[in-house]
C-alpha cells in the first residue's frame, strides 16, 4: 500500500544499519529536552538536540511587568543560580534608570553570586555523578550543597528562589554574626571538596569514561561561540569576572581556571576548581566590605526608563548571561531578551558526539554544564 | 596511580564516612533555627530585615485598606485580594484587609517592601499544607495570628564533620 504524500515532502530515507533513538524529553536522564540520535551498532553517527520543551515565555512575560516585578519571575529559569541571572537584570536596570549602587551593597552582591555559583555547581556535579553511575557523588554534593542554601537562606530568607538582588542593592542587610558563619561554613566545604578527589575526580572509572571522550578544540570552542567552563576547558582563558569586571570583581583576589585537555574530563573538573575560587572571593569580599552603611537605594515608585537601550552581561555558573533591554519612557521594559550559556554551549552536541559511544553520550552531555530550563526560557 | 590503587583510595574515602556523625536534618523531628521573626521591612530607610519568608502576619491596628500590597502582588502572583471585614478601625475607614491565597503565592515578599504603614510581615512559619484548595486561603483573621513555633536546631560543624546533631 503506497501512501500519496503532499507535494514537496518527502520521506526521509535510512540506512538499515542506522536507527534513529529518541533520548527525552521525559527521560529522567536528558531533562527537559530531547536528543534525536542516530546509531550504527553503538556508535553514534549524528545527534540532533531538539529543546523547548519548557519554553515560558519569559522575555514576553517582562514586557507587561514593571522594573520591580519583574524580579520573582525572571530568577525562574534557573532556580539553583537565581542570584546570577539576576545580577545582569539588575545591573542593566541601574544603567537605564542611573541608579546609584551603595558600596556595601556591591560586596553582598558578589557574595549572594558566589555562593549561589556554588550552589548551582554542586547540583549540577550531584547530576553528573549520577548520569555516570556513581551514587556517592550524587548524595555527597547534594548534601554539602545545604550549608550554602543555609547561608542563603538566613541571607535573604528563602531557599532557591531568593529574589534578593534588585536595580539599587539588595532587598536587606546581612543578619547578625553572618560574616562569622559565612566563613566557618566556607572552610567547611573546601575541606569537603579536597575528599571529592579521591572518590570521584581521580577515581580510575571515572577518568576511563570521561578521558578523552568529546574533545572540543580550542580553535572549535572560539569557532561555535561556546562560554563559561566548557570554553575555559578547551584552553580559552576568558573570564567576564575578569575580562569585563562588573560591581567590585576588579577590587578581589582570584583566578581563572583554564584547563587545556577540552575533553569530558576537564569540562567536569574546571566548574570543581571554580568553586575553590568563589570560597576565595567570598573570603575576600567579607574582609574588604565596609561594615556598616546602605544596602539598598531608595526608588521612587514605578520608575520610568528614558529612551534608552542596555546590554549588560555577567559570568554565571554556565558562562556568560546579558540582558538587553530596551526602553520606551515607559515603566515598563519595551523588550527584553536574555542571552544565556546553556543554550549556546547546546551546539557541541552535534560535534562532540559523532563518533562517541552510545554510553559515553551521557558523559559528553551534562558535561556541558546544560540547563534546559535557561535554553528555553 | 594504578587503576586497583586509585579504587581503593576510592573505597577508603568512602569508608571513613561510617565514622562520621549524619549530616542529615531529621525534618518532622527537628527543626531548622532562622534568624529574627521573619522578613520585615523598614519603610523610612526602604531597606529589609532579614529573615525567614514564610507565611504573612498582619496587624489590623495598622491596616490602612490602601491595596498598596495587593497591587505589588498583581504582576507576580495575584494571591492577595482585599475583603470586607466587619472591625473599625480609625485609620482604615473603608474596613478592606488583604486576604492571600497560599496557592498562589510565591513567598518573594514584595508586599512587605510595598506596605508603608508597618502592618503586613512576615513569619517564620512555612507548614501551609492543607487537605483542600479553600483552606489554603487565609482571610485577615486567620493572618493577624502569630504562629507558634518550635525551631531550635542548628548546623554544628567540628573536626568530625557537620552534624544537625
Amino acid at each position: 500500500m503506497t501512501t500519496q504524500l503532499p507535494p514537496g515532502i518527502k520521506l526521509e530515507t535510512v540506512d538499515d544499519r542506522i536507527m534513529t533513538l529518541n533520548v527525552g524529553p521525559q527521560h529522567p536522564g536528558s531533562g527537559h529536552m530531547r536528543l534525536i540520535i542516530k546509531v550504527d551498532g553503538d556508535y553514534i553517527v549524528s545527534c540532533d538536540p531538539d529543546p523547548g520543551y519548557v519554553h515560558r515565555g519569559e522575555e514576553k512575560m517582562a514586557e507587561y511587568r514593571n522594573y520591580i516585578q519583574n524580579v520573582p519571575h525572571l530568577e525562574r529559569p534557573v532556580i539553583h543560580d537565581s542570584s546570577n541571572i539576576l545580577y545582569p537584570y539588575c545591573l542593566a536596570v541601574e544603567e537605564l534608570l542611573g541608579i546609584e549602587v551603595p558600596e556595601r551593597a556591591k560586596y553582598i552582591r558578589v557574595i549572594a553570586a558566589e555562593l549561589n555559583r556554588c550552589i548551582y555547581i554542586l547540583y549540577w556535579l550531584a547530576i553528573y555523578g549520577i548520569f555516570l553511575g556513581h551514587s556517592t557523588m550524587f548524595m555527597w554534593p547534594a548534601g554539602d550543597r545545604e550549608l550554602f542554601i543555609d547561608l542563603l537562606e538566613a541571607m535573604s530568607g528563602a531557599r532557591v528562589t531568593h529574589a534578593y538582588l534588585v536595580p539599587g542593592g539588595v532587598r536587606n542587610d546581612l543578619p547578625a554574626n553572618f560574616e562569622e558563619r559565612c566563613l566557618r561554613q566556607v572552610d567547611y566545604l573546601e575541606k569537603r571538596l579536597k575528599e571529592y578527589l579521591a572518590v570521584f575526580y581521580k577515581n580510575p572509572i571515572l577518568i576511563s569514561r570521561t578521558e578523552g571522550t568529546g574533545i572540543l578544540s580550542r580553535t572549535d570552542a572560539i569557532r561555535l561561540g561556546t562560554t563559561g567552563s566548557v570554553l575555559r576547558a578547551s584552553g580559552v582563558n576568558f573570564d567576564i569576572r575578569k575580562k569585563e569586571p562588573y560591581d567590585v570583581y576588579e577590587n578581589l583576589d582570584f583566578e581563572t581556571v583554564v584547563m587545556k585537555e577540552g575533553d569530558s574530563y576537564a569540562r567536569s573538573y574546571v566548574p570543581y576548581l571554580e568553586m575553590f575560587e568563589s570560597c576565595r572571593i567570598i573570603r575576600d569580599a567579607i574582609r574588604k566590605m565596609p561594615k556598616s552603611g546602605s544596602v539598598r537605594t531608595k526608588l521612587k515608585p514605578n520608575p520610568k526608563g528614558g529612551n534608552d537601550e542596555v546590554y549588560k552581561r555577567v559570568e554565571s555558573g554556565r558562562g556568560a548571561l546579558g540582558y538587553y533591554i530596551v526602553s520606551n519612557n515607559r515603566p515598563e521594559p519595551y523588550r527584553v531578551k536574555i542571552s544565556v550559556g546553556s543554550f549556546r554551549n547546546l551546539i557541541c552536541m552535534p560535534y562532540l558526539l559523532k563518533g562517541e559511544l552510545l554510553g559515553n553520550m551521557p558523559a559528553v552531555y551534562w558535561s556541558l554544564n546544560y540547563w534546559p530550563v535557561e535554553a528555553d526560557r | 596511580m594504578s587503576t586497583a590503587g586509585g579504587i581503593i583510595r576510592a573505597l577508603n574515602s568512602g569508608v571513613k564516612h561510617l565514622a562520621i556523625r549524619r549530616f542529615t536534618l531529621r525534618y518532622p523531628e527537628q527543626k531548622l533555627k532562622f534568624v529574627g521573626d521573619g522578613f520585615q521591612f523598614n519603610p523610612e530607610t526602604g531597606v529589609g530585615i532579614a529573615g525567614l519568608r514564610g507565611r504573612h502576619i498582619l496587624y489590623h491596628e495598622h491596616c490602612t485598606g490602601c491595596q498598596l500590597c495587593s497591587v505589588a502582588c498583581e504582576g507576580i502572583a495575584e494571591a492577595i485580594g482585599m475583603v470586607k471585614v466587619n472591625e473599625t478601625w480609625k485609620q482604615n475607614k473603608k474596613a478592606i484587609m488583604p486576604q492571600i491565597d497560599y496557592g498562589k503565592c510565591v513567598f518573594c515578599g514584595l508586599c512587605v517592601d510595598a506596605c508603608p504603614f508597618y502592618a503586613l510581615y512576615m513569619t517564620n512559619d512555612y507548614e501551609l499544607s492543607s487537605f483542600t484548595k479553600s483552606a489554603l486561603i487565609y482571610t485577615p483573621a486567620q493572618l493577624a495570628i502569630k504562629p507558634k513555633i518550635s525551631q531550635d536546631v542548628e548546623i554544628k560543624i567540628d573536626n568530625r564533620g557537620a552534624t544537625h546533631g
